[in-house]
């Protein structure tokens, strides 16, 4: 949909999560599911529509039963029997990957690519798909939880372009500050800082500071020159690498270089940064190697990284910095262009969301099977085999659950503009013949999501079996004191 | 030149930042008018420690506020986060979708008008028939029908200001069901903060500001510190801390006189103490001054003989500050004359690292301030007068009227100030004045650090009408004026010699002292009513703890046996 607020500020989406955030809710209700919904982005990146979806059909299923009659108490019980029921049956129903120093490119493609064409349109879907596959198998390392900060999300406002392109590498949103300082170098030693270039202490003129003014010329004079020394020992270092040879060297620092140290750098023949981003610092050396130096004291070769390129682009007043061909990429950059703010920022999310499915992939060692195939064959299983072993009433709330179930493969039949009755029947009929089957929702036929290469994230699905219904109960349960209190003030 | 970047943290600060920016942009001006003033063209303030040149998104030069100023969704009314006013309906109409080829839903929310005065911004050629003499009446009824509109419906900081923005500079945080939670008090900003996207895009926005400057001197940090926002102000800060490690901090706490409606019961009394103590203890960690403003009430206050406030409106209240707060900014950009220049311009030039050091470390280490204005300032009698030091007034709230303290520190900032006859008054007549006031006090400050410019606080038109009717054209006092008239607006008035002074003295004591105590008796003390609530907004023990003993290590700088007598070496 797109929003459009006040103000005219445009915000595009296909993301629940993001619609959530931009709306302003008033019913508390409606306040407690985005709220868990928001949540189960946090912490699985995807499945906030999912969620809602799932709470308000468990929700309308209950209301039936409440209306004749049923006790809340029995829907909540019969919940809590189903979750347990479908969470075991999601264990024995996913689809385990193996990952291994070689995962399969080919599943993780798949399941960015399900979860991309949820938020873009099919081309655009495709293209990004391989970008954050090999972004995160870019950032990966053996034995170590994959961090996706290490893949910097950066964009460029362009007038025509709509383009994203992943950069082993990094790219920096600011450039050097110095006329002098080449804007394109190639082998070029990288050195990743955190110290203090600048002269810090004010020039003193309230004059009380210092007994006389030779006092304090002397106090200025000795500070500059602690600042001066840092700086010829940076210079020094890169004489001693560079000397004699084609190679270049880059500072990239995070504290500020005033413009007398800059003066030195260039003179030096230094390509100088100042306040890159903190997380940067980190990525660099991820990407480059060496290490993030606190001192110039005591630096050597060995603190050095590498790019094969580092140059600088300029768009209006911004400025961009790429550090390029670098020696082991353990940091990337996602590159997005477009046209305008809200066509960015839904680009954005896409990448982020893609990101998220690929990392859970790993993570999980397993997905499941999209297209609604899930859903059915897990409602199956709790009307044929589940439904029967629960006792009195609180089989309502299993069955209430079942139905439930439902509303992922109805809601994709509805968005293709196909008869959702047509639609589940159908599906019904494949999997009471034993087979697994989703929703083509271009022909409405059912369709072997195996084949189709759908998959969904194994942990999503795990977290909205899991919430839905914890917060379906708390809101029954509320609803039931309310009854409570309705009642007791009726006979005054 | 040192740059100074600034930052509006929450609803009131926006609403004070704006009138700030506002006397800005009325300088740039007046710079550049030859029928301005001449204190406005001889001795200008340096507008590049605030501003900054640069382009906009159209590759126009544009010189704009170093500014991050952060709000609640929604809270920009009429502008779009861009800093451009809101396009078109027209434009959102034409809006094409290229990432998504399947159905697209459309919601629009209604736009918000933009009112009088919005509009005659953006009038591109001024009204030809205005420009020749003959209709000059025309014009002024066209002024006065601005003034009006704002005096009447003021809605959004966003309102009145005439500043253009760079697209950098605005952000809006989205989400948080505010409508529901109510966002008053430092617990309901929990989720927010813990959303590292947010916090990451407003460290970036300033990234982008800090890195430009080639010697940053500080930040101006202005917080609305009585609700949620305090708590988003508190994180931000500490990421300043971590990232701009020697870069000072100059934090002003704002609040609007109608946040201190009285409690509805006691469970709101201690949340509404547990809040102000928690906020002073995690704001005062991480900034290198500290300047409480916001009394309950302006109608009521000391200031109410020269101005006639609503204290309902924020658009008002606001306004005072600013003003203050423009005063404490002008030492940091006074124009170095050098010492071969005979005509002193402006005297005690000092950048905020030097303020700091001024008010916080000399003597107690104390760096809540109190901040005290006199607007107008009074003008010099003739011959050897003393400049009237109880024209201050305070504008911080719970401090005691304490005026002998040989221990305190201020620095007084004095400009535009008029002689009788009406003419500015001279660097040295404004400091022999100002000395032999000093000199003339029965208890005086350990150290007191004086600023001098000849700049009064220019009044811009969209400035709200709370002059009474004996404060004249410049500012002065008038003897033989019209009784009960309606309060005058920047039509009337079109500036005002100002003074201001931090101070940093025990009369401010009782204002740390009432929070440590708070945090004492309703959090940290056992089985205390507070203590779920300070755990409901995620605090352990051991953190009640850190911050009771922050306050009242506070508290304890003011006392005698704590320190001061190593000083007296």
């Amino acid at each position: 949909g797109g929003l459009v607020g006040g103000a005219g500020d445009i915000k595009l989406t296909k993301d629940g999560n993001t619609l959530l955030k931009e709306m302003q809710i008033q019913n508390p209700t409606a306040i407690m599911i985005a709220r868990t919904a928001v949540a189960q982005d946090d912490t699985s990146g995807d499945g906030t529509t999912s969620t809602v979806l799932f709470i308000g059909e468990l929700m309308k299923m209950s209301e039936r039963c409440i209306e004749e009659g049923t006790h809340p108490r029995f829907l909540v019980d019969g919940f809590e029997v189903a979750k347990k029921a479908t969470l075991e049956f999601l264990e024995t129903f996913k689809t385990p990957v193996v990952i291994g120093d070689q995962p399969d490119r080919e599943i993780l493609k798949m399941v960015a690519r399900t979860t991309l064409r949820t938020k873009l349109y099919e081309g655009l879907a495709d293209q990004l798909t391989d970008i954050v596959v090999n972004a995160v198998l870019c950032i990966r390392q053996s034995d170590q939880p994959i961090d996706l900060f290490m893949v910097e999300i950066m964009h460029m406002r362009h007038k025509f372009d709509v383009d994203t392109r992943l950069i082993e590498g990094l790219v920096l949103d600011h450039g050097s500050r110095h006329p002098d300082m080449k804007r394109r170098a190639e082998n070029c030693y990288i050195l990743t800082a955190n110290v203090s270039l600048e002269y810090e202490k004010s020039e003193i003129n309230a004059g009380f500071f210092y007994s006389n003014a030779e006092q304090r010329e002397k106090m200025v004079t000795a500070e500059r020159r602690q600042v001066d020394e840092r700086v010829q020992k940076i210079i020094e270092l890169k004489n001693k690498v560079c000397a004699g040879t084609d190679k270049n060297f880059v500072v990239i620092n995070q504290k500020g270089i005033d413009p007398p140290s800059l003066d030195l750098l260039a003179r030096a023949g230094i390509i100088a940064l100042r306040r890159a981003k903190r997380r940067n610092m980190e990525r660099l050396v991820l990407a480059c190697g060496g290490e993030a130096i606190n001192s110039v004291e005591g630096m050597t070769e060995d603190c050095l990284g590498w790019a094969g390129l580092v140059y600088e682009h300029v768009l209006g007043e911004e400025k961009y910095t790429f550090v390029e061909n670098v020696k082991n990429p353990h940091s990337c950059t996602i590159l997005i262009k477009g046209p305008n703010d809200h066509t960015i920022a839904q680009i954005k999310d896409a990448v982020r969301d893609g990101l998220r499915s690929v990392k859970n992939t790993v993570e999980d060692e397993a997905v499941v099977l999209g297209a609604g195939a899930f859903e059915m064959a897990a409602r199956k299983h709790l009307i044929d085999n589940v439904k029967k072993t629960v006792k009195g009433r609180a089989q309502l709330g299993v069955g209430a659950f079942a139905d439930a179930l439902l509303v992922i493969p109805k809601t994709l039949a509805e968005n293709s503009g196909l008869d959702t009755q047509d639609v589940i029947v159908s599906l019904e009929n494949e999997h009471d013949r034993g087979l697994v089957v989703g929703l083509n929702h271009n022909t409405g036929e059912p369709v072997d999501p195996e084949m189709e290469g759908i998959y969904d994230n194994y942990s999503v699905k795990r977290q909205i079996v899991n919430s839905g219904p914890i917060i379906a109960s708390q809101l029954l349960l509320v609803d039931e004191v309310i009854r409570a209190g309705r009642n007791m003030r009726k006979p005054t | 030149m040192r740059e100074v970047v600034t930052v509006q943290v929450g609803g009131f600060a926006n609403f004070v930042g704006s009138h700030f920016w506002n006397f800005q942009d009325e300088l740039l001006g007046l710079a550049d008018d030859p029928a301005a003033d001449a204190a406005f063209r001889t001795a200008p303030l340096d507008m590049d420690v605030l501003y900054r040149t640069g382009e906009t998104l159209q590759v126009e030069p544009a010189y704009c506020p170093r500014l991050v100023s952060v709000g609640s969704r929604g809270s920009l009314g009429s502008l779009s986060s861009s800093g451009a006013p809101s396009l078109s309906s027209a434009a959102s109409d034409q809006l094409n979708v290229t990432t998504w080829s399947g159905n697209v839903t459309r919601s629009v929310e209604k736009p918000h008008g933009r009112n009088l005065f919005l509009q005659s911004l953006t009038e591109q050629e001024p009204n030809p028939s205005t420009s020749n003499g003959g209709n000059n009446s025309q014009k002024s009824v066209e002024d006065k029908d601005l003034v009006e509109c704002l005096e009447k419906d003021v809605n959004f900081w966003t309102d009145y200001t005439k500043v253009q923005y760079h697209p950098q500079s605005l952000y809006e945080m989205y989400g948080s069901w505010t409508d529901f939670d109510k966002f008053d008090n430092f617990g309901t900003a929990r989720e927010v903060v813990s959303e590292w996207s947010l916090m990451e895009e407003m460290n970036e926005k300033l990234r982008f500001f800090v890195e430009e400057c080639d010697h940053i001197q500080g930040i101006q940090f202005i917080v609305d510190d009585s609700g949620g926002f305090s708590s988003i102000a508190a994180t931000y800060l500490e990421n300043i801390a971590d990232d701009y490690t020697n870069t000072p901090v100059l934090l002003y706490c704002v609040r609007d006189p109608v946040t201190h409606g009285s409690s509805r019961n006691q469970r709101d009394t201690i949340t509404r103490s547990l809040h102000d103590a928690v906020s002073l203890s995690k704001l005062s960690s991480f900034c290198s001054l500290m300047v409480p403003i916001g009394l309950p009430s302006l109608s009521q206050s000391s200031l109410s003989p020269f101005l006639s406030i609503q204290d309902a409106k924020p658009f008002h209240s606001s306004a005072i500050s600013a003003a203050a707060i423009h005063s404490v900014t002008v030492p940091f950009r006074l124009q170095n004359a050098g010492p071969a220049s005979n005509i002193a311009h402006s005297s005690g030039n000092i950048d905020m690292r030097e303020l700091v050091h001024i008010i916080s470390d000399q003597g107690r280490q104390n760096m809540v301030t109190a901040l005290d204005v006199a607007m107008p300032a009074p003008s010099l009698k003739d011959g050897n007068d003393l400049w009237n030091m109880k024209s201050l007034r305070t504008l911080t709230p719970e401090i005691s009227d304490e005026e002998e303290d040989p221990y305190s520190v201020e620095s007084l900032v004095v400009h535009g100030v008029l002689r009788a006859g009406g003419h500015r008054a001279s660097i040295s007549q404004v400091k022999d004045s100002v000395y032999s006031a000093y000199e003339g006090r029965a208890t005086k400050p350990k150290f007191s650090h004086l600023s001098v410019s000849p700049c009064p606080l220019p009044i811009p038109l969209p400035f709200p009408s709370i002059f009474r009717s004996h404060i004249g054209q410049h500012g002065e006092i008038l003897s033989n004026h019209a009784e009960g008239t309606q309060p005058k607006g920047s039509l009337d008035v079109e500036s005002i010699p100002m003074a201001a002074r931090l101070r940093s003295s025990n009369a401010v004591l009782p204002f740390i002292e009432r929070r440590s105590l708070s945090l004492q008796k309703f959090g940290v003390a056992r089985g205390s009513l507070g203590t779920q609530i300070l755990r409901d907004w995620g605090f352990g023990r051991e953190e009640m703890e850190d911050m009771s003993e922050h306050l009242s290590k506070m508290v304890r700088a003011f006392h005698p046996e704590g320190g001061l007598t190593s000083d007296s070496d």
